[in-house]
């Protein structure tokens, strides 16, 4: 279901030699398989937009662009000669730059030497400080802003920044610029500011690769669109006429694998609530339910709050406003502990960074958060731990999850990511949860682990915790869960029951087409 | 991910089996080599030396081991212990005197303790800022003057032996074992070692991280204190340097033994390797008549190399 | 609340006029002829044994790195100074204090950068085994040299009262100035030190700017012992700590950060001023010297307290964090290939 190089041509909206072609890439990393097949054509001075959701392989197709990775098939011409581009630098020299959403700008280097960082002009010792705030102001020129090239990016705000960024990215001759959701931080007047200077630079013959996820300014901007999906082009169209469903439909169209049977589960009675919860500048005015056995998904893009949203409940971060209910008990979570003690459990998104402690055996690992006095497995008596009831509590959990190998004092870091994620898993299910929380339960975890890990959170259900599960894999959201909430960029947009739950619904809602 | 696991494995066994082996390889090269090393009274030297070093590196390790790196105040807070015991001993008595030292230190370590715990600073900067701060008023407390020993009981007791084993090694070896216990049985024990291995992902699973860290630091003041107070018993006399060298020795013998500077692993019996190590090294040196020079250079070759290794193995298996 | 808060702001932003001022009030109120013109050159010599070498530090901290071992470093130098004049003569032995500075700059630079280990953890490494090196070389005694004359040479009067090593001082914070402000490599320091990754991707050479910092600073640490302990006559292994201890105060005080891809020349040589002059202040109304310790430990602090509770309003969302992390469990700023996929 990939785009032929001719369907490419067709595609093309011009008859002059293209700038960039990506043809037939493929990019495999050890187990999976990133990208299949993939073909890009970029004219030059054209808005080439790419659209897909999360894990469609954009990044890493940006990644092969910049240098970083080298692509395992295919080849990429440049201005009709066949070249491989093996570093960062060789990208740059051929006048590739990327505009990512971290910028990468000294803040206590002036907006001059910013935008000749690298390159500054100097005489025989000094920096040519007049050549430099010259050829500053040229670049600024092009995209129509205006800036005191003496000023130093600390005072910036972050929308003169990413002009700044802009025009170092032109004064270093770049003939084709890719920008990675750029106006995700900016304020709507700033945004729009943003894509007429992205329109400047096609002006001047630079070409622009444009990813974002807000759909109304891809079709807005851009001349032709091409829409990924699971490591594949599906499709490259010009953006002239299409509609904003239609790009939906396009990103989303799979084929659904039975991969994850959903068992029956007797629902009952609430037992979370989230009243109105707003966290400043992360999420506002939240309000859900989740019911004893049931699976409810959190579904939206990447930024769109959910993970900030999961942590303020459970106390790794504080909200403003709202209030939180947990079998109709008024909760405070003012630490994780509290949480804990309150019956919340949270699997954190990234395994590595905020779940496994990597010195430590499974068993240690498994009981981390049960070590207190108060807690029901009796782990502990006056501060001292009960070997033995640690070593069966320990047992008890790697048997129920299957974690292989079940040899409880290995170190963690021996096991593959699937089993660590499951130890990770059976930490929280050690607390006795009535609310457990799932951040990306399966990420970086290979296919058979993915299904145990699934049917592990059915069994979970059956025994009445109340489950929310946050993903950014719809075919995970639409087959486990049982009501599906959508956020996107902090608001609360759309619930489906049962029957809504599609992929296309989904991802309507999550790219804020809804309102459209 | 399978050579990271085997690299982690690797070093665990390689500390595991390294530690013990090298120390019976000093022990074997000191007797060969020397007459006078396998004398019972050069043994008991040994013994010595390594107790007042141990009883501070068992309470850096500590902090070590939750994360906080080292605590670079502990040559002041030994200092601090020997004066005001001996400033408050004609007083206060011995007990007394005691009494009022450990806490003086307690309130020290707690101090680093909430700047580094709770604001999060940066632990080297810190301690050596509180270093000089603690080691100038403890100065300011006697004036200046030097402080006498006034209590000629508490000399002999501390000074002499019960079975044969002298009382400085005696007090080490218990703490030792409080410590040790602590470190492997308890759950504020284990926190300290989560704490140290992933602090976000200990915070994120209900351990007191920041509590954790910082009553790290008290236990070391404590410790600290609890050594200088040996030192002022058994010297007599107590100058505000007595304490020089021992944030040195002790680092040494956590990073020789195996404690990874990094937080999150290690234990007192690698604390206990470390100084035996350290010390039989300076100890044959010694005996052989080498020139100072050679022993510091050696000894601090060796520190380097500890924590090049060490980093270098933990950098591999991905534990960073 | 918010007023507070952007008061303290400010403050934290000018700290260094601030406590200058204060010092130099308060020096004036308690020392007669405290501005006089033989006071001033008094303590602009004193000023350089600590000022040397937080001229280094100031291009290793900007660079985002820190360098422990400096204090202890120099306390050796001045060791070897001292301690081979009788066997090799004056003028090789301090070419050797020097060259010992340099050396040890490399290794550290050669742990940090080829290692790859924190320069933190790597030079507080280095400082306790310099540190070991030179109790156990001198026996924790001092070491008297055999050449005093020679001491007066260097370190003697230059121009009226003020003293070469003033000069010296000066002048390298002229240099260091000019580096930073007008060349190309001194610009690129900041770059290098605000997002080290971003900054090889810019074409910039990081690993040649970083080594040269190391050695830098390396330099600066064996020129200040040897000059030291030159003027007294005497190689003393103890002062190490309180000589580390004040040049990053002073440094702080300047307002360069232990972040890095911040600080000022000019801005540590306020810093050097403020402290000594507490220290002439403090030495002219009796207060003994554990006091004066007591002083800059509480400012050093105070400062770094201050950074983090109020400095992190200051610092915006795009700022990224830098090789030293501020506090061990702060992440080590990701490279761009780890972001989302």
């Amino acid at each position: 279901m990939s785009v032929s190089q001719d369907d490419v041509a067709a595609g093309s909206s011009s008859s002059v030699a293209p700038l960039l072609v990506m043809n037939d890439i493929s990019k495999s990393f050890p187990g999976v398989l990133a990208l299949s097949h993939v073909n890009l054509e970029i004219q030059p001075g054209e808005i080439h937009a790419i659209v897909g959701e999360n894990g469609a392989g954009k990044s890493t197709l940006m990644k092969i662009l910049a240098g970083v990775h080298k692509p395992t098939e295919g080849t990429i011409q440049w201005a009709g000669d066949e070249v491989s581009i093996g570093s960062p630098h060789a990208a740059q020299q051929l006048g590739i730059r990327m505009v990512f959403q971290e910028l990468s700008l000294v803040p206590d280097l002036s907006v001059a030497e910013n935008i000749s960082l690298g390159r500054m002009p100097r005489g025989r010792l000094f920096v040519d400080r007049k050549r430099m705030a010259r050829l500053a102001l040229e670049a600024l020129k092009v995209i129509g802003e205006e800036l005191d090239p003496n000023t130093l990016i600390a005072d910036l705000t972050i929308s003169q920044r990413q002009l700044v960024e802009i025009a170092r990215v032109i004064s270093s001759g770049a003939r084709l610029v890719a920008l990675d959701e750029p106006t995700s931080s900016l304020t709507e007047f700033e945004g729009k500011k943003l894509l007429a200077v992205i329109k400047s630079l096609k002006h001047s013959g630079i070409s622009v690769i444009y990813i974002s996820h807000r759909l109304h300014e891809v079709l807005a901007i851009a001349d032709r669109v091409t829409v990924m999906r699971d490591g594949r082009t599906i499709e490259t169209r010009s953006a002239q006429g299409a509609t904003q469903a239609e790009l939906v439909q396009r990103m989303v169209g799979r084929d659904l694998d039975d991969m994850f049977p959903k068992a029956i589960v007797p629902i009952g009675p609430v037992v979370f609530r989230a009243e109105n919860l707003t966290g400043e500048g992360k999420f506002s005015d939240i309000t859900i339910e989740v019911r004893s056995g049931e699976i409810v998904g959190l579904a939206g893009l990447i930024g769109a709050g959910r993970t900030e949203f999961a942590r303020a409940v459970f106390g790794l971060d504080r909200f403003d406003s709202g209030a939180c209910f947990l079998n109709s008990v008024r909760i405070r979570p003012k630490n994780p502990a509290q949480a804990i003690r309150d019956g919340i459990a949270y699997v954190p998104e990234d395994r590595r960074l905020l779940g496994i402690v990597p010195p430590l055996s499974i068993r240690e690992n498994l009981t981390l958060s049960i070590l207190r006095r108060e807690s029901r497995a009796g782990v502990s008596r006056a501060g001292v731990i009960g070997r033995r009831a640690e070593r069966a509590e320990a047992a008890r959990l790697t048997k129920h999850l299957s974690v292989v190998p079940a040899a409880i004092e290995r170190r963690i870091e021996t096991l593959s990511g699937g089993n660590q994620q499951k130890v990770v898993l059976g930490r929280w299910l050690a607390t006795g949860p009535a609310l457990l929380i799932l951040d990306e339960p399966t990420r970086g975890v290979d296919v058979g682990a993915k299904a145990e890990i699934h049917r592990i959170i059915g069994e979970l259900a059956a025994e009445g915790i109340a489950i929310l599960m946050i993903s950014s894999e719809l075919p995970e959201i639409i087959a486990a869960s049982d009501r599906v909430y959508v956020l996107h960029e902090g608001s609360l947009v759309a619930e489906f029951d049962r029957e809504g739950i599609t992929e296309e619904n989904i991802m309507t809602a999550a790219t804020g087409a809804l309102a459209s | 991910m399978k050579l990271a696991a085997r690299l982690g494995t690797k070093r665990k066994l390689g500390f595991s089996i390294g530690v013990p082996a090298t120390v019976l390889l000093l022990l074997m090269v000191g007797s060969v080599s020397s007459p006078h090393f396998l004398t019972v009274s050069n043994l008991l030297n040994v013994l010595t030396s390594i107790s007042i070093v141990g009883i501070v590196a068992v309470g850096m390790a500590f902090v070590t081991m939750s994360g906080g790196w080292a605590d670079l105040s502990v040559p002041a807070v030994i200092a601090t212990g020997a004066i005001i015991l001996l400033g408050t001993q004609p007083t206060l008595g011995t007990l007394g005197a005691m009494v009022v030292a450990l806490a003086a230190c307690a309130l020290a370590g707690a101090i680093n303790g909430i700047v580094i715990g709770y604001i999060r600073a940066n632990p080297i900067i810190v301690t050596l800022g509180s270093n000089i701060i603690v080691l100038g008023i403890a100065q300011a407390f006697v004036g200046g003057r030097i402080v006498y020993n006034s209590d000629p009981l508490a000399n002999q007791l501390v000074k002499g032996k019960n079975l044969g084993v002298p009382f400085i090694v005696i007090v080490f070896l218990v703490l030792a074992l409080i410590a040790h216990f602590i470190l492997a049985r308890t759950v504020w024990g284990r926190w300290t070692i989560a704490t140290g291995g992933n602090y976000a992902a200990a915070a994120a699973s209900g351990v007191p991280v920041r509590f954790v860290r910082g009553i790290a630091f008290v236990l070391t003041s404590v410790l600290a204190g609890v050594s200088g107070c040996l030192l002022a018993l058994s010297l007599q006399s107590v100058r505000p340097v007595i304490g020089t060298g021992y944030d040195f020795s002790s680092f040494a013998a956590l990073v020789v033994g195996g404690v990874s500077l990094l937080g999150g692993s290690g234990s007192i019996p690698r604390v206990l390797g470390g100084l035996l190590i350290v010390q039989l090294m300076s100890n044959i040196m010694v005996l052989h008549g080498f020139p100072t020079t050679a022993q510091g250079l050696a000894e601090g070759l060796v520190i380097v190399f500890a924590v090049a290794l060490d980093i270098k193995l933990r950098k591999r298996s991905g534990g960073l | 609340m918010e007023q507070l808060s952007r008061i303290g702001v400010a403050l934290l932003r000018g700290r260094l006029w601030v406590i200058l001022s204060i010092t130099l009030l308060c020096g004036s109120l308690l020392v007669p002829g405290f501005f006089s013109l033989r006071t001033l050159a008094f303590s602009l010599d004193r000023a350089s044994t600590i000022g040397i070498v937080a001229v280094g530090m100031t291009a290793v901290l900007i660079a985002g790195q820190i360098d422990l071992s400096s204090g202890s470093l120099v306390a050796l130098c001045g060791i070897v100074t001292i301690g081979l004049q009788p066997m090799i003569g004056p003028w090789l032995a301090l070419f050797l204090a020097i060259l010992t500075g340099g050396l040890i700059g490399l290794l550290n630079g050669t742990l940090t950068i080829v290692f790859g280990i924190d320069s933190m953890i790597a030079t507080l490494a280095t400082m306790l085994g310099i540190s070991s090196v030179a109790f156990l070389v001198t026996g924790s005694l001092p070491v008297s040299g055999t050449d005093p004359l020679f001491g007066v040479l260097l370190t003697g009067d230059l121009v009226g009262m003020f003293t070469t090593r003033a000069a010296i001082f000066l002048l390298l914070v002229v240099l260091l100035q000019i580096w930073l402000t007008r060349l190309p490599s001194g610009r690129n320091l900041f770059a290098v030190g605000s997002d080290i990754v971003a900054a090889r991707d810019s074409g910039i050479a990081a690993t040649r700017v970083l080594m040269g910092t190391f050695i830098f600073i390396g330099l600066c640490a064996g020129l200040s012992g040897a000059l030291f302990s030159l003027q007294v006559n005497t190689g003393s292994p103890v002062f190490g700590v309180t000589v580390l201890l004040s040049s990053i105060t002073a440094v702080v005080m300047g307002g360069t950060t232990l972040e890095g891809g911040k600080g000022s020349a000019l801005g540590t040589l306020g810093g050097v001023i403020t402290v000594t002059a507490l220290t002439t202040a403090s030495e002219y109304a009796s207060v003994p010297a554990y006091i004066q310790g007591i002083i800059i430990g509480t400012i050093l602090i105070v400062l770094i307290v201050l950074d983090r509770t109020i400095g992190r309003s200051l610092r915006s969302a795009t700022d990224r964090g830098a090789l030293i992390q501020a506090s061990p469990e702060e992440p080590i700023p990701r490279e761009k290939e780890n972001r989302n996929e």
